[in-house]
């Protein structure tokens, strides 16, 4: 008997009224209370004690603060699996980017020159962060109102299934996997980049056949990986593969000599060989591994939201095709040399509603971006340091592949 | 007195407590995992195994048995395995004998050679792992190029790899063939070693290893012989034709250095507690030994040693478990291990959850049996109930 009057397994049964949901007003007990049999020596004891003890002053032991922690954290976790259970729906996109007043877009880690690439001043700059822009404008009528996100490559697809960013546009091509699997929906392609082989100059190849038997490096885990497989098999040679995950480390071994041969993505090469320390010493083969056609991607399931993706894009290289400019713009909006050109520019009514935005979004656009073609240059072209010429990605006139649809 | 209804009796309770916590942690997984699969499905993502039947369409850089692109995921996956394995058996016995080595230095008498101990410590333990793997990776990429290799007889080193004579057999045969061998040899050492055959006499103990070794090498020459590749010579030696050098046996740069930097980094730390264990003897153990009039050599090969390896075997095998992780930094100089491939599989497949879920029971079962046989050893080696106490 302790001191109370009591047994010891009804010290027990008291601690059991340290109940530790008491704070949120919940009653949580994992054992059931005790029977009526029990109950009454309990009255008997108070009786016997004169009032009911009171549990709240008795020390807390292990055991009930061990019971207390694992409640708690199983609640916690009930709780944060339900909440996750619940997420945005899809379908509405145009609805909650005018919501937020804000775009949201994914960057590189600014590194990504040429397509996503911040200045000294940390402005982002690049032909992926202008059609962002150019969207951002359509929507908003703003160029500035567009944030954006810097997100690695692993992080895309979750990043924009999650909804962290609205659109994602990051020099992804378009594959049958992340059409199907993924569930992503694409716009027209924006950009059509060719997947292209470096070689050591004092090898003098003429071509990749003539580097069978050699090494070649590539970077894991992309695309290039496998177009380099059924490249080899389709002009019958066999290479050393040399697979590395991180551009600094794959770049390393190439100019170190680890690899006689460098296969990657046509523009992200021409960097490359542009920053090395020799650039003469390394030769482009003629070869033209694979076409990788760069899209936007967005979320299955909103149809709205593909459409103005693609307007924008075709409302650029429109302007491109009708010699509209962000300079002349405003003359073409007073004088229109043809019906189209009046309604793109919203002299008519008829461009924007069925879109859900206003008539004069395409003339935001080409007012306070540019058309398809001054991008490209202020990106890539000659006003950027890469010099690079438009080759595929010119307009269907200029003997290239992009064409806008009809404007009617 | 009332007897004790059974929720209150404490083992009762106890066990209904695991019990439920049990069942809410499985609640708990089953619960998420329902929730992503709905989530998932609800996105249009498709989620489940069949993909690991697909073909990858990429190559394997490195792999013991022959990969090709139209392999499927999980051929891949397990020569990813493969790869982890061996790295980590070269990386552990490696690191153990210059472990061995660099703790001996450190707890030995001689001056010079506990400062050339400490020195190698400092300097290896202190660097962290993927610098150091930068560095010997570079190194070994740095070497000349094909057309200048440096050459010694038939054995080759470039930039590209170490290419030395080899037999124009199958890996597989080779790997089969050399186990064989190493199998014999460990017999050999039972026959001469274990109590069990003290009785036998020496000279029909010699006839005996001797009949285990030709066994052994002719088992290694039936298997060798039945890997051997049609219309080729048997020796193959390296030469260089036209961009590379082909023929003989080549070792990536890639495996070496990864090799290297885990043997050089695990030594570091496999030496101090090789030192450790050292200085756990105790003194009286050894005077003793010294007072039977044990050479030195005895003292520390029956007293010394038995007693510094039971003391480090528990500390040893959380480091090895350590050092089998730390294989996995393969993939920043791209050689193809287990987490290589799973990684190159999530780009490619897009199946992100699967792929870290074999990922983690991949290492999961690794590691837990290698502690598991380490601990068995190390039950059968400690010191037993009885042993511990007062002398008697």
């Amino acid at each position: 008997m302790g001191a109370d009057g009591r047994r010891p397994e009804e010290y027990l049964y008291d601690r059991r009224k340290h109940n530790c949901f008491r704070w949120l007003h919940l009653r949580l007990t994992l054992f059931p209370y005790p029977r009526r049999q029990k109950r009454k020596t309990r009255r008997e004891t108070q009786a016997a004690a004169g009032s009911r003890p009171n549990a709240c002053k008795q020390m807390p032991t292990r055991e009930w603060a061990m019971n207390c922690f694992l409640k708690t954290g199983i609640a916690a976790g009930i709780l944060t699996l339900s909440a996750a259970g619940a997420f945005a729906g899809n379908g509405d996109t145009l609805k909650t980017v005018k919501q937020r007043g804000e775009l949201l877009c994914p960057g590189h880690n600014g590194s990504y020159l040429g397509f996503a690439e911040t200045d000294d001043r940390g402005n982002w700059k690049g032909i992926d962060i202008e059609l962002c822009r150019a969207i951002g404008t359509a929507i908003l009528g703003d160029p500035s109102k567009v944030r954006i996100i810097p997100l690695s490559w692993e992080q895309r697809w979750p990043s924009l299934q999650s909804g962290d960013v609205d659109i994602m546009i990051k020099a992804s091509g378009g594959t049958l996997s992340r059409d199907t699997d993924l569930n992503m929906q694409f716009s027209n392609s924006y950009y059509l980049g060719t997947t292209r082989v470096l070689a050591h100059k004092e090898l003098e190849l003429e071509s990749l056949k003539d580097a069978e038997g050699g090494t070649i490096c590539v970077m894991a885990g992309t695309s290039q990986e496998k177009q380099l497989t059924s490249y080899l098999q389709q002009i019958g040679i066999e290479m050393e593969v040399v697979a590395i995950e991180r551009t600094s480390e794959l770049e390393g071994a190439y100019f170190s000599g680890r690899c006689d041969t460098y296969i990657q993505w046509g523009p992200v090469l021409a960097v490359s060989r542009a920053a090395s320390n020799d650039p003469e010493a390394h030769v482009m083969l003629p070869d033209i591994v694979a076409l990788e056609p760069s899209v936007m991607l967005m979320r299955q399931g909103d149809d709205n939201w593909v459409d103005i993706a693609n307007w924008t894009l075709s409302a650029l290289l429109f302007a491109e095709q009708e010699g509209i400019t962000s300079e002349n713009i405003d003359e073409m909006k007073a004088n229109p040399p043809t019906v189209e050109v009046g309604k793109f520019l919203g002299a008519t009514p008829g461009m924007g509603a069925g879109l859900g935005l206003s008539d004069d979004w395409a003339y935001n656009v080409i007012k306070k971006v540019g058309n398809y073609s001054e991008i490209f240059e202020r990106s890539l072209g000659q006003e950027s340091p890469y010099k690079m010429d438009r080759e595929l990605t010119a307009l269907w006139k200029d003997g290239g592949v992009l064409f806008p649809y009809i404007i009617d | 007195m009332t007897t004790i209804p059974f929720w209150r009796r404490k083992k009762i309770r106890r066990q209904v407590l695991q019990g439920a916590f049990l069942a809410a942690i499985a609640a708990i997984l089953i619960i998420g995992a329902t929730t992503a699969q709905r989530n998932l499905s609800a996105q249009g993502i498709s989620s489940g195994f069949g993909f690991l039947w697909r073909a990858t369409g990429w190559e394997m850089g490195t792999s013991l048995l022959r990969t090709s692109p139209g392999d499927p995921y999980w051929w891949f996956i397990f020569n990813g395995i493969l790869n982890t394995l061996l790295m980590g058996f070269v990386g552990l016995f490696c690191a153990t004998l210059l472990g061995l080595v660099i703790g001996l230095a450190r707890s030995s008498k001689n001056a010079p050679a506990r400062l050339l101990g400490t020195i190698y410590i400092e300097i290896f333990r202190n660097i962290p792992l993927i610098v150091q793997l930068f560095f010997w990776y570079a190194v070994v990429t740095q070497l000349p190029n094909p057309r200048n290799a440096i050459q010694i007889g038939h054995v080759m080193l470039t930039g590209r790899g170490l290419h030395f004579p080899g037999l124009n057999v199958t890996v597989l045969s080779a790997v089969v063939a050399i186990a064989i061998m190493i199998a014999a040899l460990f017999v050999i050492l039972w026959i001469a070693v274990a109590r069990r055959f003290g009785r036998v006499e020496s000279a029909r103990r010699r006839l005996l290893g001797l009949g285990v070794l030709v066994t052994g090498i002719l088992g290694a020459a039936v298997a060798l012989s039945w890997g051997r590749i049609p219309e080729t010579p048997l020796v193959s030696l390296p030469e260089l034709r036209g961009l590379n050098i082909r023929g003989g046996f080549q070792l990536r740069p890639e495996i070496y250095a990864l090799a290297f930097a885990i043997t050089v980094y695990g030594a570091a730390y496999i030496g101090e507690i090789v030192r450790g264990g050292f200085k756990s003897v105790g003194r009286g153990q050894v005077e003793a030994a010294q007072a039977l009039g044990l050479s030195p050599w005895r003292v520390f090969s029956r007293v010394r040693m038995p007693l510094a390896v039971r003391a480090m075997l528990p500390i040893l095998i959380n480091q090895y478990v350590w050092l089998i992780k730390a294989t996995t930094l393969g993939i920043a100089v791209g050689f193809s291990d287990f987490f290589m491939v799973i990684a190159g599989s999530i780009t490619h497949s897009g199946q992100t959850l699967e792929l870290i879920g074999i990922l983690m029971a991949g290492f999961l079962i690794i590691n837990f049996s290698l502690a598991a046989v380490l601990n068995r050893v190390n039950r059968a080696i400690a010191l037993k109930g009885k042993q511990i106490g007062v002398a008697q």
